[in-house]
Protein backbone atom coordinates (compact mmCIF):
# COMPACT_ATOMS: atom_id res chain seq x y z
CA UNK A 1 0.00 0.00 0.00
CA UNK A 2 1.21 3.19 -1.14
CA UNK A 3 0.27 6.44 1.61
CA UNK A 4 0.18 9.79 1.21
CA UNK A 5 -0.28 10.92 4.85
CA UNK A 6 0.91 9.43 7.91
CA UNK A 7 -3.08 8.79 9.29
CA UNK A 8 -3.64 6.72 6.12
CA UNK A 9 -0.50 4.21 7.32
CA UNK A 10 -2.13 4.15 11.04
CA UNK A 11 -5.85 3.48 9.80
CA UNK A 12 -4.96 1.08 7.21
CA UNK A 13 -2.78 -0.68 9.51
CA UNK A 14 -5.20 -0.57 12.22
CA UNK A 15 -7.95 -1.76 10.06
CA UNK A 16 -6.42 -5.10 9.77
CA UNK A 17 -4.48 -5.70 13.52
CA UNK A 18 -6.39 -3.34 15.93
CA UNK A 19 -6.31 -5.34 18.63
CA UNK A 20 -2.71 -6.78 18.22
CA UNK A 21 0.42 -5.73 19.66
CA UNK A 22 1.96 -2.00 17.98
CA UNK A 23 4.34 -0.75 20.29
CA UNK A 24 5.73 -2.96 23.31
CA UNK A 25 8.26 -1.53 26.16
CA UNK A 26 10.20 -1.93 28.78
CA UNK A 27 8.77 -1.65 32.66
CA UNK A 28 11.50 -1.98 35.12
CA UNK A 29 14.29 -4.26 34.66
CA UNK A 30 12.52 -6.47 32.50
CA UNK A 31 8.80 -6.29 32.42
CA UNK A 32 7.17 -5.94 29.33
CA UNK A 33 3.81 -3.50 28.78
CA UNK A 34 2.38 -3.63 25.22
CA UNK A 35 -0.09 -1.20 23.42
CA UNK A 36 -2.44 -2.05 20.19
CA UNK A 37 -2.64 -0.63 17.02
CA UNK A 38 -6.17 0.84 18.24
CA UNK A 39 -4.88 2.10 21.74
CA UNK A 40 -2.06 3.51 19.78
CA UNK A 41 -5.00 5.33 17.34
CA UNK A 42 -7.36 6.51 20.04
CA UNK A 43 -4.69 7.60 22.18
CA UNK A 44 -3.37 9.89 19.08
CA UNK A 45 -6.67 11.07 18.18
CA UNK A 46 -7.17 12.01 21.40
CA UNK A 47 -4.01 14.37 21.18
CA UNK A 48 -4.95 15.92 18.56
CA UNK A 49 -8.03 16.39 19.90
CA UNK A 50 -7.00 17.95 22.73
CA UNK A 51 -4.50 19.91 20.54
CA UNK A 52 -7.46 21.05 18.93
CA UNK A 53 -9.37 22.29 21.55
CA UNK A 54 -6.35 24.44 23.12
CA UNK A 55 -6.58 26.34 19.88
CA UNK A 56 -3.05 24.47 18.60
CA UNK A 57 -4.49 22.82 15.75
CA UNK A 58 -2.28 23.72 12.48
CA UNK A 59 0.43 25.34 14.88
CA UNK A 60 3.99 24.33 15.61
CA UNK A 61 4.52 21.55 18.59
CA UNK A 62 8.06 20.16 19.76
CA UNK A 63 8.79 16.92 21.10
CA UNK A 64 11.49 16.38 23.55
CA UNK A 65 12.64 12.83 24.86
CA UNK A 66 14.03 9.44 24.47
CA UNK A 67 11.85 6.65 22.21
CA UNK A 68 8.63 6.23 23.81
CA UNK A 69 5.12 4.99 23.77
CA UNK A 70 4.09 8.69 24.97
CA UNK A 71 6.39 10.16 22.08
CA UNK A 72 5.16 7.69 19.35
CA UNK A 73 1.46 9.12 20.13
CA UNK A 74 2.55 12.51 20.56
CA UNK A 75 4.39 12.63 17.01
CA UNK A 76 1.00 11.11 15.57
CA UNK A 77 -1.58 13.41 17.25
CA UNK A 78 0.50 16.06 16.07
CA UNK A 79 0.87 15.35 12.38
CA UNK A 80 -2.71 13.69 12.03
CA UNK A 81 -4.06 17.18 13.41
CA UNK A 82 -2.28 19.35 10.54
CA UNK A 83 -0.18 20.68 12.78
CA UNK A 84 3.57 20.44 12.48
CA UNK A 85 5.94 18.63 14.54
CA UNK A 86 9.01 19.38 15.68
CA UNK A 87 11.66 16.34 16.80
CA UNK A 88 14.31 17.57 18.73
CA UNK A 89 17.87 15.87 20.27
CA UNK A 90 17.04 14.94 23.66
CA UNK A 91 21.00 15.09 24.15
CA UNK A 92 21.21 18.93 23.06
CA UNK A 93 21.88 21.45 26.01
CA UNK A 94 19.10 23.46 26.76
CA UNK A 95 20.36 26.35 25.50
CA UNK A 96 20.54 25.06 21.98
CA UNK A 97 17.23 23.49 22.35
CA UNK A 98 15.74 26.52 23.14
CA UNK A 99 17.23 28.38 20.67
CA UNK A 100 15.53 25.64 18.07
CA UNK A 101 12.18 26.26 19.52
CA UNK A 102 12.64 29.82 19.01
CA UNK A 103 14.13 29.58 15.48
CA UNK A 104 10.84 26.77 14.68
CA UNK A 105 8.24 29.56 16.13
CA UNK A 106 7.11 26.61 18.49
CA UNK A 107 3.72 27.43 20.33
CA UNK A 108 3.48 23.94 22.21
CA UNK A 109 6.72 21.83 24.06
CA UNK A 110 5.69 18.24 24.52
CA UNK A 111 8.92 17.08 26.85
CA UNK A 112 10.02 13.61 28.53
CA UNK A 113 10.68 14.21 31.98
CA UNK A 114 14.35 13.54 31.84
CA UNK A 115 14.36 16.87 29.58
CA UNK A 116 12.57 18.84 33.09
CA UNK A 117 15.84 21.37 32.53
CA UNK A 118 14.33 22.41 28.85
CA UNK A 119 10.81 23.12 30.17
CA UNK A 120 11.95 24.82 33.00
CA UNK A 121 14.41 26.95 30.49
CA UNK A 122 12.22 27.35 27.88
CA UNK A 123 9.36 28.98 30.14
CA UNK A 124 11.60 32.22 30.07
CA UNK A 125 13.74 31.85 27.22
CA UNK A 126 10.82 31.12 24.33
CA UNK A 127 8.51 33.52 24.64
CA UNK A 128 6.13 32.35 21.38
CA UNK A 129 5.68 29.13 23.81
CA UNK A 130 1.91 28.83 25.20
CA UNK A 131 2.00 25.63 26.20
CA UNK A 132 4.40 22.90 27.99
CA UNK A 133 3.26 19.72 28.24
CA UNK A 134 4.73 16.62 30.31
CA UNK A 135 4.60 13.31 28.95
CA UNK A 136 4.67 11.70 32.76
CA UNK A 137 3.19 14.24 35.38
CA UNK A 138 -0.20 12.87 36.25
CA UNK A 139 -1.97 15.79 36.97
CA UNK A 140 -1.07 19.47 35.65
CA UNK A 141 0.92 21.49 38.04
CA UNK A 142 2.16 24.85 37.63
CA UNK A 143 1.73 25.96 33.90
CA UNK A 144 2.90 22.63 33.00
CA UNK A 145 0.09 20.08 31.43
CA UNK A 146 -0.06 16.58 31.76
CA UNK A 147 -0.39 14.40 29.07
CA UNK A 148 -2.26 12.03 30.30
CA UNK A 149 -4.79 14.15 31.91
CA UNK A 150 -4.72 15.84 28.64
CA UNK A 151 -5.73 12.20 26.89
CA UNK A 152 -8.15 11.54 29.59
CA UNK A 153 -10.18 14.73 29.14
CA UNK A 154 -10.10 14.52 25.13
CA UNK A 155 -13.61 13.36 24.92
CA UNK A 156 -13.74 13.74 21.48
CA UNK A 157 -12.18 11.82 18.89
CA UNK A 158 -10.28 13.42 15.66
CA UNK A 159 -11.95 12.21 12.23
CA UNK A 160 -10.13 14.94 9.76
CA UNK A 161 -7.13 14.45 7.59
CA UNK A 162 -4.61 16.15 6.91
CA UNK A 163 -3.24 17.49 3.23
CA UNK A 164 -0.45 15.55 1.73
CA UNK A 165 1.31 18.79 0.62
CA UNK A 166 1.07 20.18 3.92
CA UNK A 167 4.18 20.86 5.81
CA UNK A 168 4.44 18.13 8.85
CA UNK A 169 7.75 17.75 10.35
CA UNK A 170 10.70 20.16 10.68
CA UNK A 171 13.70 18.13 11.37
CA UNK A 172 17.08 19.60 12.61
CA UNK A 173 20.07 18.48 11.03
CA UNK A 174 23.46 20.08 11.25
CA UNK A 175 24.59 22.43 8.36
CA UNK A 176 27.94 23.18 7.14
CA UNK A 177 27.66 27.21 8.36
CA UNK A 178 27.31 25.47 11.71
CA UNK A 179 23.97 26.66 12.21
CA UNK A 180 21.54 23.98 12.24
CA UNK A 181 18.56 23.47 9.35
CA UNK A 182 15.39 22.71 9.46
CA UNK A 183 14.15 20.65 6.75
CA UNK A 184 10.91 20.68 5.90
CA UNK A 185 8.84 17.34 4.95
CA UNK A 186 5.56 17.04 3.94
CA UNK A 187 2.85 14.34 4.40
CA UNK A 188 3.81 12.74 1.28
CA UNK A 189 7.16 13.38 1.82
CA UNK A 190 7.70 11.23 4.70
CA UNK A 191 4.17 8.48 3.94
CA UNK A 192 5.65 7.70 0.86
CA UNK A 193 9.12 7.22 1.61
CA UNK A 194 7.95 4.31 4.09
CA UNK A 195 5.38 2.79 1.83
CA UNK A 196 6.25 3.47 -1.71
CA UNK A 197 8.89 0.38 -1.24
CA UNK A 198 7.64 -2.98 -1.16
CA UNK A 199 10.54 -5.11 0.84
CA UNK A 200 8.96 -8.17 0.65
CA UNK A 201 8.62 -7.86 4.70
CA UNK A 202 6.20 -9.93 6.59
CA UNK A 203 3.41 -7.97 8.77
CA UNK A 204 3.91 -8.65 12.41
CA UNK A 205 7.91 -8.64 12.02
CA UNK A 206 8.88 -7.90 15.12
CA UNK A 207 11.38 -4.56 15.33
CA UNK A 208 13.59 -3.26 17.65
CA UNK A 209 13.91 0.40 17.75
CA UNK A 210 17.33 1.53 18.48
CA UNK A 211 18.53 4.51 17.07
CA UNK A 212 17.16 7.87 18.49
CA UNK A 213 13.93 8.66 17.45
CA UNK A 214 14.30 12.38 16.46
CA UNK A 215 16.41 10.99 13.28
CA UNK A 216 14.51 11.21 10.03
CA UNK A 217 16.07 7.42 9.82
CA UNK A 218 14.87 6.08 12.91
CA UNK A 219 11.49 7.86 12.48
CA UNK A 220 10.59 7.32 9.14
CA UNK A 221 11.73 3.40 8.65
CA UNK A 222 11.31 2.38 12.17
CA UNK A 223 8.26 3.68 13.16
CA UNK A 224 6.19 4.72 9.97
CA UNK A 225 7.50 2.06 7.91
CA UNK A 226 7.33 -0.25 10.46
CA UNK A 227 3.49 0.99 11.65
CA UNK A 228 2.55 0.49 8.20
CA UNK A 229 3.50 -3.33 8.08
CA UNK A 230 1.69 -4.06 11.24
CA UNK A 231 5.16 -4.96 12.59
CA UNK A 232 5.25 -4.86 16.39
CA UNK A 233 8.12 -1.99 17.21
CA UNK A 234 10.35 -2.89 20.54
CA UNK A 235 11.24 0.05 22.15
CA UNK A 236 15.61 -0.49 23.10
CA UNK A 237 15.22 1.86 26.83
CA UNK A 238 18.93 2.63 26.55
CA UNK A 239 22.14 1.80 23.94
CA UNK A 240 23.68 0.38 27.02
CA UNK A 241 21.19 -2.64 27.55
CA UNK A 242 20.86 -3.25 23.67
CA UNK A 243 22.04 -6.49 24.01
CA UNK A 244 20.15 -7.48 26.56
CA UNK A 245 16.85 -5.99 24.84
CA UNK A 246 17.72 -8.66 22.01
CA UNK A 247 17.16 -11.56 23.75
CA UNK A 248 13.69 -9.85 25.80
CA UNK A 249 12.41 -8.89 23.09
CA UNK A 250 13.72 -11.62 20.14
CA UNK A 251 13.34 -9.26 17.19
CA UNK A 252 13.13 -10.12 14.31
CA UNK A 253 14.92 -7.27 12.42
CA UNK A 254 16.90 -3.96 13.77
CA UNK A 255 17.64 -1.23 12.18
CA UNK A 256 21.54 0.18 13.25
CA UNK A 257 23.74 2.64 12.10
CA UNK A 258 27.95 1.10 11.41
CA UNK A 259 29.23 1.95 14.89
CA UNK A 260 26.63 -0.77 16.63
CA UNK A 261 27.27 -3.04 13.31
CA UNK A 262 30.96 -2.66 14.18
CA UNK A 263 30.49 -3.38 18.10
CA UNK A 264 28.81 -6.69 17.13
CA UNK A 265 31.32 -7.61 14.77
CA UNK A 266 34.51 -7.39 17.11
CA UNK A 267 32.49 -9.60 19.25
CA UNK A 268 31.81 -12.19 16.21
CA UNK A 269 35.54 -11.93 15.25
CA UNK A 270 36.51 -12.56 19.07
CA UNK A 271 34.09 -15.81 18.78
CA UNK A 272 35.21 -16.91 15.20
CA UNK A 273 36.55 -20.46 16.82
CA UNK A 274 32.87 -21.51 18.18
CA UNK A 275 30.34 -22.44 15.95
CA UNK A 276 27.95 -20.70 14.08
CA UNK A 277 25.30 -21.09 15.35
CA UNK A 278 25.80 -21.07 19.27
CA UNK A 279 27.45 -17.94 18.75
CA UNK A 280 24.45 -16.36 16.48
CA UNK A 281 22.40 -17.15 19.31
CA UNK A 282 24.29 -16.13 21.99
CA UNK A 283 24.64 -12.41 20.15
CA UNK A 284 21.87 -12.30 18.85
CA UNK A 285 18.79 -14.11 19.57
CA UNK A 286 16.89 -16.87 18.02
CA UNK A 287 15.05 -14.84 15.81
CA UNK A 288 16.90 -11.92 14.23
CA UNK A 289 17.80 -12.55 10.33
CA UNK A 290 18.02 -8.98 9.06
CA UNK A 291 19.87 -5.59 9.78
CA UNK A 292 19.29 -2.66 7.66
CA UNK A 293 21.93 0.09 7.57
CA UNK A 294 22.22 3.48 7.18
CA UNK A 295 23.69 7.40 8.30
CA UNK A 296 27.07 6.97 7.40
CA UNK A 297 29.88 4.48 5.44
CA UNK A 298 29.29 0.55 5.97
CA UNK A 299 32.37 -1.52 5.66
CA UNK A 300 31.07 -4.26 3.23
CA UNK A 301 33.55 -6.81 4.92
CA UNK A 302 30.93 -6.71 8.00
CA UNK A 303 28.00 -7.57 5.59
CA UNK A 304 30.13 -11.09 4.79
CA UNK A 305 30.85 -11.76 8.26
CA UNK A 306 27.24 -11.53 9.11
CA UNK A 307 26.39 -13.87 6.28
CA UNK A 308 27.89 -16.42 8.32
CA UNK A 309 25.88 -15.77 10.93
CA UNK A 310 22.76 -16.08 9.17
CA UNK A 311 22.31 -12.54 8.93
CA UNK A 312 21.41 -10.61 6.00
CA UNK A 313 22.77 -6.39 6.75
CA UNK A 314 20.99 -4.44 3.74
CA UNK A 315 23.05 -1.39 3.13
CA UNK A 316 20.60 1.71 2.03
CA UNK A 317 21.21 5.38 1.68
CA UNK A 318 19.64 8.75 2.66
CA UNK A 319 19.35 12.23 3.63
CA UNK A 320 16.88 13.84 6.26
CA UNK A 321 16.44 16.09 2.95
CA UNK A 322 14.40 12.67 1.35
CA UNK A 323 12.57 12.03 4.02
CA UNK A 324 15.45 10.15 4.30
CA UNK A 325 15.89 7.01 1.82
CA UNK A 326 16.73 7.52 -1.72
CA UNK A 327 18.03 4.06 -2.20
CA UNK A 328 18.38 0.51 -0.52
CA UNK A 329 19.75 -2.90 -0.82
CA UNK A 330 17.68 -5.66 -0.38
CA UNK A 331 17.91 -9.51 0.30
CA UNK A 332 17.00 -10.07 -3.54
CA UNK A 333 18.38 -7.58 -5.22
CA UNK A 334 21.33 -6.79 -3.81
CA UNK A 335 25.24 -5.26 -4.98
CA UNK A 336 28.16 -5.02 -2.72
CA UNK A 337 29.69 -1.87 -2.54
CA UNK A 338 26.42 -0.12 -3.53
CA UNK A 339 24.51 1.80 -1.14
CA UNK A 340 21.45 0.37 -3.16
CA UNK A 341 18.36 0.67 -5.46
CA UNK A 342 16.95 3.86 -6.13
CA UNK A 343 13.41 4.33 -4.50
CA UNK A 344 10.56 3.94 -6.81
CA UNK A 345 9.74 7.38 -5.64
CA UNK A 346 13.19 8.82 -6.71
CA UNK A 347 14.93 9.71 -10.01
CA UNK A 348 18.60 10.65 -10.00
CA UNK A 349 21.19 12.01 -11.77
CA UNK A 350 24.81 12.79 -11.65
CA UNK A 351 26.22 16.44 -12.58
CA UNK A 352 29.43 17.43 -12.24
CA UNK A 353 30.22 14.15 -10.18
CA UNK A 354 27.51 15.68 -7.35
CA UNK A 355 24.47 12.85 -7.25
CA UNK A 356 21.16 15.03 -7.23
CA UNK A 357 17.79 13.21 -6.79
CA UNK A 358 13.94 14.33 -7.47
CA UNK A 359 10.71 12.54 -6.36
CA UNK A 360 8.13 12.59 -4.40
CA UNK A 361 10.40 12.85 -0.91
CA UNK A 362 11.98 15.55 -1.71
CA UNK A 363 11.70 18.27 1.11
CA UNK A 364 9.65 21.53 0.54
CA UNK A 365 13.38 23.48 1.59
CA UNK A 366 14.98 25.01 4.74
CA UNK A 367 12.59 26.55 7.14
CA UNK A 368 13.40 30.09 7.10
CA UNK A 369 16.67 30.18 5.25
CA UNK A 370 15.89 30.49 1.34
CA UNK A 371 18.97 31.03 0.88
CA UNK A 372 20.30 27.74 2.28
CA UNK A 373 17.20 26.44 0.20
CA UNK A 374 18.15 27.67 -3.11
CA UNK A 375 21.63 26.15 -2.64
CA UNK A 376 20.65 22.40 -1.98
CA UNK A 377 17.21 22.53 -4.09
CA UNK A 378 16.92 23.90 -7.81
CA UNK A 379 14.15 25.44 -9.02
CA UNK A 380 12.84 22.40 -11.14
CA UNK A 381 12.91 20.56 -7.76
CA UNK A 382 16.29 18.31 -7.99
CA UNK A 383 17.94 17.93 -4.96
CA UNK A 384 22.14 18.24 -4.56
CA UNK A 385 22.93 15.57 -2.43
CA UNK A 386 26.21 16.57 -1.26
CA UNK A 387 27.25 13.76 -2.62
CA UNK A 388 29.76 12.13 -5.13
CA UNK A 389 28.81 9.11 -7.02
CA UNK A 390 26.96 7.58 -9.90
CA UNK A 391 24.58 5.21 -10.70
CA UNK A 392 24.78 2.37 -12.89
CA UNK A 393 22.14 0.71 -15.60
CA UNK A 394 20.12 -0.98 -13.21
CA UNK A 395 19.65 2.07 -11.03
CA UNK A 396 22.14 1.14 -8.05
CA UNK A 397 23.86 3.81 -6.71
CA UNK A 398 27.55 4.07 -5.93
CA UNK A 399 29.08 6.83 -3.04
CA UNK A 400 32.82 7.88 -3.73
CA UNK A 401 32.84 10.76 -1.53
CA UNK A 402 31.38 14.13 0.31
CA UNK A 403 31.56 17.14 -1.43
CA UNK A 404 30.24 19.06 1.75
CA UNK A 405 32.77 19.35 4.85
CA UNK A 406 30.26 17.72 6.95
CA UNK A 407 31.30 15.24 9.22
CA UNK A 408 29.28 12.38 9.26
CA UNK A 409 30.40 10.56 12.36
CA UNK A 410 30.42 6.73 11.94
CA UNK A 411 27.39 6.09 14.14
CA UNK A 412 25.36 8.73 12.09
CA UNK A 413 25.63 12.28 13.59
CA UNK A 414 26.06 15.26 11.56
CA UNK A 415 29.02 17.06 12.69
CA UNK A 416 29.85 20.57 11.71
CA UNK A 417 33.85 21.12 11.59
CA UNK A 418 33.70 24.76 11.33
CA UNK A 419 30.95 24.83 14.76
CA UNK A 420 34.14 23.36 16.66
CA UNK A 421 36.83 25.68 15.12
CA UNK A 422 34.89 28.67 15.72
CA UNK A 423 34.33 27.32 19.57
CA UNK A 424 38.19 26.32 19.74
CA UNK A 425 38.92 29.54 17.95
CA UNK A 426 37.56 31.75 21.05
CA UNK A 427 41.13 30.73 22.51
CA UNK A 428 43.95 33.14 21.32
CA UNK A 429 46.64 30.90 21.83
CA UNK A 430 44.85 28.97 18.62
CA UNK A 431 45.70 30.44 15.60
CA UNK A 432 44.03 28.42 13.14
CA UNK A 433 42.71 25.21 13.23
CA UNK A 434 41.09 22.81 10.66
CA UNK A 435 38.58 19.93 12.43
CA UNK A 436 37.87 16.63 10.61
CA UNK A 437 37.20 13.10 10.75
CA UNK A 438 40.44 10.39 11.08
CA UNK A 439 40.50 7.18 12.18
CA UNK A 440 36.92 7.42 13.21
CA UNK A 441 37.35 10.02 15.54
CA UNK A 442 37.33 14.14 15.37
CA UNK A 443 40.43 15.30 15.23
CA UNK A 444 41.49 19.10 15.61
CA UNK A 445 44.89 20.31 14.05
CA UNK A 446 45.89 23.65 15.29
CA UNK A 447 47.98 26.02 14.33
CA UNK A 448 49.47 27.92 17.96
CA UNK A 449 50.06 31.62 18.10
CA UNK A 450 53.47 31.36 19.54
CA UNK A 451 53.89 35.12 19.95
CA UNK A 452 50.86 34.82 22.41
CA UNK A 453 52.26 32.06 24.36
CA UNK A 454 55.57 33.70 24.83
CA UNK A 455 53.95 37.31 25.99
CA UNK A 456 51.72 35.29 28.69
CA UNK A 457 54.09 32.88 29.84
CA UNK A 458 52.82 29.83 28.09
CA UNK A 459 55.94 27.01 28.05
CA UNK A 460 54.40 24.26 27.14
CA UNK A 461 52.58 24.86 24.60
CA UNK A 462 50.99 21.68 23.63
CA UNK A 463 49.34 20.94 27.15
CA UNK A 464 48.02 25.07 26.70
CA UNK A 465 46.14 23.37 23.47
CA UNK A 466 45.03 20.46 25.50
CA UNK A 467 43.34 22.29 28.15
CA UNK A 468 41.18 24.03 25.62
CA UNK A 469 40.44 21.26 24.13
CA UNK A 470 39.36 19.60 27.41
CA UNK A 471 37.54 22.71 28.22
CA UNK A 472 35.41 22.16 25.43
CA UNK A 473 34.63 18.76 25.27
CA UNK A 474 33.40 19.33 28.46
CA UNK A 475 30.25 21.39 27.71
CA UNK A 476 30.23 19.33 24.14
CA UNK A 477 27.73 16.60 23.02
CA UNK A 478 29.52 13.46 22.83
CA UNK A 479 29.54 13.00 19.58
CA UNK A 480 30.88 16.79 18.94
CA UNK A 481 34.22 16.14 21.29
CA UNK A 482 37.49 16.26 19.88
CA UNK A 483 39.02 13.20 20.57
CA UNK A 484 42.34 13.93 19.11
CA UNK A 485 44.79 16.82 18.84
CA UNK A 486 47.28 17.64 16.78
CA UNK A 487 50.00 20.54 16.72
CA UNK A 488 51.48 21.85 13.50
CA UNK A 489 54.64 24.15 13.29
CA UNK A 490 53.60 26.18 9.81
CA UNK A 491 50.44 27.94 8.90
CA UNK A 492 47.61 26.16 6.88
CA UNK A 493 47.89 26.11 3.15
CA UNK A 494 45.63 28.88 2.09
CA UNK A 495 43.07 29.36 -0.95
CA UNK A 496 43.03 32.82 -2.50
CA UNK A 497 40.54 33.85 -0.75
CA UNK A 498 42.69 33.51 2.34
CA UNK A 499 40.77 30.54 3.69
CA UNK A 500 42.14 27.58 4.68
CA UNK A 501 42.00 25.04 2.36
CA UNK A 502 40.23 22.05 3.68
CA UNK A 503 41.76 18.83 1.89
CA UNK B 1 37.23 -3.64 40.84
CA UNK B 2 40.05 -2.60 38.96
CA UNK B 3 40.72 -5.56 37.65
CA UNK B 4 37.62 -7.11 37.32
CA UNK B 5 36.79 -3.99 34.92
CA UNK B 6 39.97 -4.38 32.89
CA UNK B 7 38.71 -7.59 32.44
CA UNK B 8 35.29 -5.81 30.43
CA UNK B 9 37.17 -3.42 29.16
CA UNK B 10 39.43 -6.04 26.79
CA UNK B 11 36.30 -7.38 25.32
CA UNK B 12 35.43 -3.88 23.78
CA UNK B 13 39.14 -3.13 22.48
CA UNK B 14 42.19 -4.43 21.09
CA UNK B 15 44.61 -3.23 23.45
CA UNK B 16 47.25 -4.71 25.39
CA UNK B 17 46.28 -5.06 28.76
CA UNK B 18 48.87 -2.71 30.33
CA UNK B 19 47.57 -0.32 28.47
CA UNK B 20 44.41 -0.43 30.69
CA UNK B 21 45.95 1.95 33.11
CA UNK B 22 43.48 4.06 35.80
CA UNK B 23 44.25 6.96 34.07
CA UNK B 24 44.03 5.57 30.55
CA UNK B 25 40.77 7.42 28.83
CA UNK B 26 38.42 5.26 27.04
CA UNK B 27 37.96 7.44 23.79
CA UNK B 28 41.27 8.71 23.39
CA UNK B 29 43.72 6.55 24.56
CA UNK B 30 41.62 2.89 24.18
CA UNK B 31 39.77 3.94 21.47
CA UNK B 32 37.07 3.35 22.41
CA UNK B 33 33.75 4.63 20.30
CA UNK B 34 30.49 6.12 22.22
CA UNK B 35 28.31 2.79 21.30
CA UNK B 36 31.15 0.80 22.65
CA UNK B 37 31.05 2.61 25.76
CA UNK B 38 27.59 2.20 26.04
CA UNK B 39 27.47 -1.53 25.53
CA UNK B 40 30.25 -1.85 28.07
CA UNK B 41 27.88 -0.23 30.45
CA UNK B 42 25.26 -2.71 29.92
CA UNK B 43 27.75 -5.62 30.63
CA UNK B 44 28.83 -3.91 33.49
CA UNK B 45 25.36 -3.41 35.31
CA UNK B 46 25.11 -7.41 34.42
CA UNK B 47 28.20 -8.49 36.13
CA UNK B 48 27.70 -6.38 39.27
CA UNK B 49 24.14 -6.69 39.29
CA UNK B 50 24.02 -2.64 39.48
CA UNK B 51 21.57 -0.35 37.33
CA UNK B 52 23.26 2.34 35.72
CA UNK B 53 21.71 5.93 35.29
CA UNK B 54 23.06 6.72 32.01
CA UNK B 55 23.14 10.66 32.58
CA UNK B 56 25.01 9.90 35.65
CA UNK B 57 27.84 8.42 33.46
CA UNK B 58 28.27 11.15 30.63
CA UNK B 59 31.32 12.93 32.80
CA UNK B 60 33.43 9.64 32.55
CA UNK B 61 36.00 9.56 30.63
CA UNK B 62 38.90 7.32 32.75
CA UNK B 63 39.04 4.38 33.86
CA UNK B 64 39.62 5.23 37.26
CA UNK B 65 36.40 7.42 37.17
CA UNK B 66 34.54 4.50 36.00
CA UNK B 67 36.27 2.48 39.13
CA UNK B 68 35.24 5.26 41.30
CA UNK B 69 31.57 5.64 40.10
CA UNK B 70 31.21 2.22 40.59
CA UNK B 71 32.16 1.73 44.00
CA UNK B 72 30.22 4.42 44.62
CA UNK B 73 27.33 2.21 43.25
CA UNK B 74 27.69 -0.92 45.01
CA UNK B 75 29.36 0.79 48.07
Amino acid sequence: MVCNTIRDILLQTEAKFGDKDAVRYKVGKDSIESKTYSQLRQDSEHFSGALKEMGMQGKHVAVIGATSYEWILTYLGIVNCGSVAVPLDVALPPQEICELLNRADVSVLVYDEIRADVAAMAKEACPNLVKIISMQKKETEGNVLSLHKLLAESENGFDEWANPEELCTIMFTSGTTGKSKGVMLTQRNLAENATCLDMKIPSRTVILSVLPIHHAYCLSMDILKGLSLGSIICINDSPMRMAKNIHLFGPDMILMVPMMIETFAKKLEDAAALPPEMVKKQVFGDRLHTICSGGAYLNPAWITLFEKYGITILQGYGMTECAPVISTNLDWNKKLGSVGRLMPNCTAKVVDEELWVKGSSVMQGYYKMPEETKETLTEDGWLRTGDLGYVDEDNFIFLTGRKKNLIITSNGENVSPEEIENALSENRLVQEVLVRETGGVIEAEVFPDMEYAKNHGITDVKAGLKSIVDSYNKDAVAYKKVAALKVRDTEFEKTAARKIKRF
Amino acid sequence: MLEKLKEIILNYVEVEPEAVTPEARFMEDLGFTSFDFMSMLGEIEDTFDVMIDQQETADIRTVQEAVDYLEKLTA
